[in-house]
């Protein structure tokens, strides 16, 4: 049986090894960084609280239950710590209002590869509809494209159901798409 | 208007055939999904969803450089390491207590030799000690494992077991550095290279600067860095290749044991060398399962429950020798 390089290095971390932390911090830092900053839309705290995350997850290693999914785990652990940090700041009363604020997931044309095989779209009018979608849907296509979580795995990170993961992706794609790029059979048919 | 199929939604999601359909990767499959899109007209804005989610929006990710991740990792370290000082400070004593044990058995090891003028180093089952000889050469020396040198020449070594060597150049004299096994030996200016005599053959494995192989059969190899040279004298068998140096050969010296694609006897045959045990397979098959993965080696009983977990294996220990069950 094989294990994954993550999982091996994650149990070698429960057990102490600073090495396996490392290697561990060095893998999942730059991931986490963009997705904090994609939530917060600030860096500084974003550096802040994911210093405070690494230390907390060190230090509290002897606490941390079974993990199936390391990358997933570090998400959802991360985003829960995130979103704490900003209630504290912003004083929001729900995590439901500082996810819905419109400083979270906005997308840069840098960020945005010129050739995308979905649409025909322009990258600027891409841009433009996919920053005007509702928050939620914008973190499933962050977690989903950005991120190369799988769907269960963002359902584990937004604490949601596989079907509404499945569903959000479907009402966010049906905005996406040109008005004149409707479901043609000559267009959906690969040439 | 058409409503989505979620049965069928699902299912194209889930589907390799209609995955490569829609990344065109595979011309069967684009070939039998266009037929059956034409057969199934009614469906086509499921279809159409399932594509747009399988393709996606591609995104170009912004880089975090590598000098930020390591200064932040760097501050992390450091926050643990004073927590760690503050409530952890009678268990820090614990490692000068082995490195006086150490020191003391080198003396005595030194002082009782027959021969005044050789220095022998020598480590017991599961230890890993970092030496510095007189002339200013690291060396890491694997638990079981032993070198010695005289006084006059501290760099010609002769070497059993299983080291790490970072060799001192001396660019005035161009002074060599020779390491001694049972099958070779090993010329050096200044390099750093790994030496493993255990079994019937030395593997030398070669990460910095160049080396000559003076083999035991008379002939000579010349080794440049990434490269690996293994020799026996008993079967004169020799095995020069190169190797992937992110998994590197040598990684034991930072405690842990980096395994890629190893089967579990090769694997038991490392820890039966290191640890001084027997190793008893109940089930035949287990031996040629294989591990990839680190598995940290400071300690024989952390070891155990590593490739216990990672082969998903039972291991019951019984004095000095340990027996591995199917689970």
């Amino acid at each position: 049986m094989e294990i994954s390089p993550e999982k091996s290095l994650w149990f070698m971390f429960i057990k102490g090894d600073l090495n396996a932390f490392s290697s561990l911090f060095k893998h999942f830092y730059p991931m986490l960084h963009n997705y904090g900053i994609k939530i917060s839309g600030n860096s500084s705290l974003t550096e802040d609280s994911l210093q405070s995350f690494f230390v907390y997850l060190y230090e509290n290693k002897g606490k941390i239950g079974e993990v199936t999914h390391v990358k997933s785990y570090l998400f959802v652990s991360y985003r829960r710590a995130l979103l704490k940090e900003l209630k504290k700041e912003k004083k929001f009363t729900s995590y439901d209002e500082i996810m819905e604020s419109e400083k979270g997931f906005v997308f840069s044309i840098e960020e945005l590869k010129s050739k995308q095989e979905t649409t025909q779209l322009k990258s600027t009018a891409l841009l433009q509809l996919l920053n005007s979608l509702p928050t939620r849907e914008k973190e499933v296509i962050y977690l989903k494209y950005y991120s190369n979580l799988k769907s269960s795995e963002i359902a584990e990170v937004m604490n949601i159901t596989y079907q509404s993961v499945s569903n959000t992706l479907q009402k966010a794609f049906a905005k996406l798409r040109n008005k004149s790029e409707s479901a043609a059979i000559s267009r959906v048919l690969n040439p | 208007m058409e409503q989505i199929d979620q049965e069928l939604l699902d299912n194209l999601l889930q589907d390799t055939s209609f995955i490569n359909w829609a990344k065109k990767s595979n011309r069967n499959d684009i070939q039998y999904w266009n037929s059956w899109i034409r057969n199934n007209e009614s469906k086509i804005k499921t279809i159409d969803t399932a594509k747009s989610i399988i393709l996606g929006i591609s995104f170009q990710k912004t880089k975090v450089a590598n000098e930020k991740v390591e200064a932040e990792l760097n501050s992390v370290l450091n926050t643990i390491n004073k927590t760690k000082t503050r409530t952890k400070r009678i268990s820090s004593y614990i490692p000068y207590g082995i490195a006086a044990t150490v020191a003391i058995l080198f003396i005595f090891l030194t002082n009782n030799n027959s021969n005044k003028n050789s220095v022998t180093h020598k480590t017991a089952y599961g230890e890993i000690i970092n030496l510095s000889l007189p002339d200013g050469t690291k060396v890491v020396l694997n638990g079981n494992s032993e070198i010695n040198y005289t006084k006059e020449n501290p760099r010609d070594i002769v070497l059993t077991g299983e080291a790490y060597f970072k060799v001192k150049p001396v660019p005035a004299t161009k002074a060599k550095f020779w390491v001694t096994t049972k099958d070779l030996k090993v010329e050096v200016y200044g390099t750093q290279f790994h030496v493993n005599t255990r079994e019937e053959k030395t593997d030398v494995v070669l990460d910095e600067g160049s080396i000559h192989l003076l083999l035991d059969n008379g002939l000579t190899k010349k080794m440049i860095p990434g490269e690996f040279v293994s020799f026996s004298k008993s079967s004169e068998n020799i095995t020069h290749k190169k190797v992937d140096l992110d998994v590197p050969y040598s990684l034991w010296r930072d405690g842990t044991y980096i395994f890629n694609n190893l089967t579990l006897k090769e694997v038991m045959k490392n820890m039966e060398y290191t640890y001084g045990i027997e190793v008893k397979f109940l089930n035949e098959k287990l031996k040629e399962k294989l591990i990839t993965g680190g598995i940290p080696n400071e300690n024989l009983m952390i070891c155990l429950a590593a490739i216990e977990k990672s082969a998903d294996i039972t291991i019951i220990k019984k004095d000095n020798t340990i027996e591995l069950t199917e689970n």
